[in-house]
């Protein structure tokens, strides 16, 4: 028997008592916890994001709306004139075009069905100029047709796979193509190259040539796997674009220098693009984003508040409660540390106990806290967000266009799918604020235990 | 007075005061108290409720300080005792027996004893072999040892309060109405207990008491009436 187990065993004294405490304090340590972690986990987005989004410009003829026409596209001057602009770090440019079954050997991986039949009548009676890149034709046998399918020629090969989120397209097989250098190779969607039949180093005929399938790609749907993608200067000459782009991405040197250099590239080009950047769209999200993490760490805060109040309050009562006991322990020859180090023993016993009960309820609980945290403070921004990139003007819906505007979406969907990353560190952080909560319940405990005066054992109770 | 030539004097008290601050005024609980007690002697006080007997047990037990005078225990003035001496002297140079016996509840008997020992600084395992030997002594047995003092009746709670008082081998014992709480049989062995004590340990024992047929058979009666000492009268 020492002040240590006395300590311990009377932290158990009253079991209702260390029931109802360690109740308390262990749900006040779990959602501190879990509140820790969200804070981290959402620190981690929040960076994440800005590394991702909010440095990037878009770059469109204006006017234009997907294969619907509309608008000039730009030249190379154009985008040549924005290079010499300060703070742009590359810019990716494509242009796009359609290979029907007149200009190439292979089929598209999408059935037309019957609808796109009925769409391609109609085309056919005249307008399709600009989507079949201004050759004219004669009324094709529709028993026979398939839908075109979509080629871009982009400086950014990979990064202009379209319909595809962020980083979910991957080499299948081959290698990726200098994108700035003429060639006759492509890179093929998986989907084209199941249906064709074609592997890494086959060849097809398009545009009266002779292509090499440098490499295969995965987009990981049938839309994104059903495209073709050249070099830029290839497609402009096969396609009788030369000079010609039909969207160009800026990556600046960092989100801070976004609006002055959108107004550069506003100034450079006039009238003649659309020029939009993701600010808007990095706000929104980083500024959700920072809610949740102020809304968690308010939480923090007052759940590790509440432990430590639970447990002040507790060792006051406590020590209230046995004033006579201190008196005796004084009256008999126990010094004042003695009996602040037992009363310590037993606030560090509640409170460690109550920890690793509240690290179990904080590691489960994170990753839900971190989610309902994250899904109602985006729920609208997700809605608001995910609306415009559609009608945003420009090819890129159709085709082509650069997975930019999916990243931000990918950041938004990333939200939803925080994850809070729960890992030793929740032992040192929950039995540390244990520990740290412990003391500051034993500071009030210890001066009230320095007032008992040892006389006071003289009086009947 | 033949008494006070026997022996060195274990205690020696002059011109003891002690006055509280309450409310309106001041209290003096203890007036210009003056006394000796010789080495091995039991020493009895008494007088009524109120006249300063529970204070004057305090002040010689170094659980509260004189307004003026001074104590001499054992050739060492309590005065002089800083912090850390005050409490050794607790502990060791005197043992209390308390009316409501004061044992620490969720303890068991052989714990209670122990403590004082272990605060001590003695070795857990000559604590429990000292603490058993103590209870047997005062006529504790085995099995309630182990008991916690709830399960104990006045009278063995009070045995329990003896030993833990003999635990550190005190030169002094300070009992403040130790059979005050027992039925007129118990009190009597309770005495008896202490009376054989201080003769085979010559132990000195300084005991409160209501009870005058007590108070008849110890070495030296002392009367307390508003705080001042009125007689001092020697029975032996
Ligand atoms: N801490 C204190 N504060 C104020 N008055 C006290 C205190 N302790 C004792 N007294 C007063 O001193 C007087 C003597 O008390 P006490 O020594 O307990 O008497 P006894 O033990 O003889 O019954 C009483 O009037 C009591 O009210
Ligand atoms: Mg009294």
């Amino acid at each position: 028997m020492n002040a240590f187990s006395r300590g311990i065993r009377n932290a158990f004294r009253n079991t209702i008592r260390t029931v109802a405490i360690v109740g308390m304090l262990s749900l006040s340590i779990g959602l501190s916890l879990s509140m820790l972690l969200a804070h981290q986990a959402i620190g981690q987005k929040i960076t994440s994001v800005q590394k991702n989004i909010g440095n990037t410009i878009s770059i469109a003829p204006a006017g234009i709306r997907g294969f619907d026409g509309g608008g000039t596209p730009l030249t190379s001057d154009a985008i040549k004139k924005v290079k010499s602009l300060t703070h742009i770090t590359s810019i990716d440019q494509s242009v796009n075009d359609r290979l029907g079954s007149d200009t190439t050997n292979i089929q598209s991986s999408i059935d037309a069905g019957s609808f796109g039949r009925r769409q391609f009548r109609n085309e056919g009676g005249g307008g399709g100029d600009v989507a079949f890149g201004g050759e004219s034709r004669q009324a094709p046998d529709l028993t026979n047709f398939t839908l075109p399918i979509p080629v871009t020629g982009s400086t950014n090969p990979l990064g202009s796979v379209s319909g595809s989120s962020d980083s979910s397209v991957t080499l299948v097989s081959g290698n990726v193509f200098d994108g700035s250098k003429d060639a006759d190779v492509a890179l093929m969607g998986k989907g084209i190259a199941d249906k064709n039949s074609l592997k890494t180093g086959s060849t097809f005929a398009a545009y009266g040539t002779t292509i090499t399938v440098s490499g295969i790609f995965d987009g990981g749907n049938t839309f994104s796997n059903n495209q073709i993608i050249m070099p830029l200067p290839t497609i402009q000459r096969l396609s009788s674009q030369s000079n010609t782009i039909t969207s160009a991405i800026v990556h600046i040197d960092s989100a801070v220098n976004l609006g002055s250099t959108t107004n550069a590239i506003k100034n450079a080009l006039g009238s003649t693009a659309d020029i939009t950047n993701d600010a808007d769209t990095a706000k929104a999200t980083l500024g959700s984003l920072q809610n949740i993490q102020n809304v968690s760490l308010f939480s923090l805060i007052g759940a590790a508040g509440t432990a430590a109040v639970i447990i002040l309050l507790t060792m006051v009562m406590i020590v209230r409660e046995r004033r006579r006991e201190i008196g005796i322990l004084k009256a008999i020859g126990a010094s004042n540390v003695r009996v602040m180090l037992q009363f310590t023993v037993e606030s560090i016993t509640l409170t460690v106990l109550a920890a690793a009960i509240g690290i179990i309820i904080g590691s489960l609980a994170a990753t839900p806290v971190t989610k309902l945290l994250a899904n109602n403070s985006t729920s609208d921004t997700t809605a608001s967000q995910t609306a415009p990139v559609g009608e945003r003007p420009g090819p890129r819906l159709m085709g082509g266009g650069f997975r930019t505007h999916f990243n931000n979406n990918g950041a938004i969907r990333g939200i939803k799918n925080l994850r809070a990353n729960v890992d030793a560190s929740i032992l040192g952080y929950g039995f540390g604020s244990a520990i740290l909560i412990a003391a500051i319940g034993s500071t009030a405990a210890a001066g009230l235990i320095a007032k008992v005066r040892p006389s006071e054992v003289m009086r009947a109770e | 007075m033949t008494v006070a030539t026997k022996g060195q004097a274990m205690l020696t008290v002059t011109n003891l005061t002690r006055s509280f601050a309450s409310g309106d005024g001041l209290v003096t609980a203890l007036k210009d108290v003056s006394f000796e007690i010789p080495e091995g002697k039991f020493a009895s006080i008494v007088g009524r409720s109120g006249s300063g007997k529970s204070t004057l047990l305090s002040l010689l037990g170094g659980l509260d300080k004189p307004t003026s005078g001074n104590i001499i225990v054992d050739g060492k003035s309590l005065a002089q005792l800083r912090d850390h001496a005050l409490i050794a002297y607790r502990c060791s140079t005197i043992g209390f027996v308390f009316q409501n016996y004061n044992l620490i509840p969720n303890l068991t008997a052989l714990e209670n004893v122990m403590l004082p020992m272990e605060f001590n600084g003695h070795v857990p395992h000559e604590r429990a072999a000292r603490s058993k030997q103590l209870l047997d002594q005062v006529g504790l047995d085995g099995a309630k040892q182990q008991r916690k003092p709830g399960r104990l009746s006045g009278g063995e709670q009070q045995r329990v309060a003896i030993a833990r008082a003999l635990a550190n081998k005190p030169k002094l014992i300070l009992a403040d109405e130790p059979t005050g709480n027992l039925d007129e049989q118990t009190g009597k062995m309770i005495f008896d207990l202490l009376h054989s004590l201080s003769r085979s340990e010559n132990t000195t024992i300084v005991a409160v008491t209501h009870d005058l047929s007590i108070a008849g058979r110890t070495d030296v009666t002392f009367r307390l009436s508003d705080g001042q000492l009125v007689t001092d009268k020697s029975t032996k």
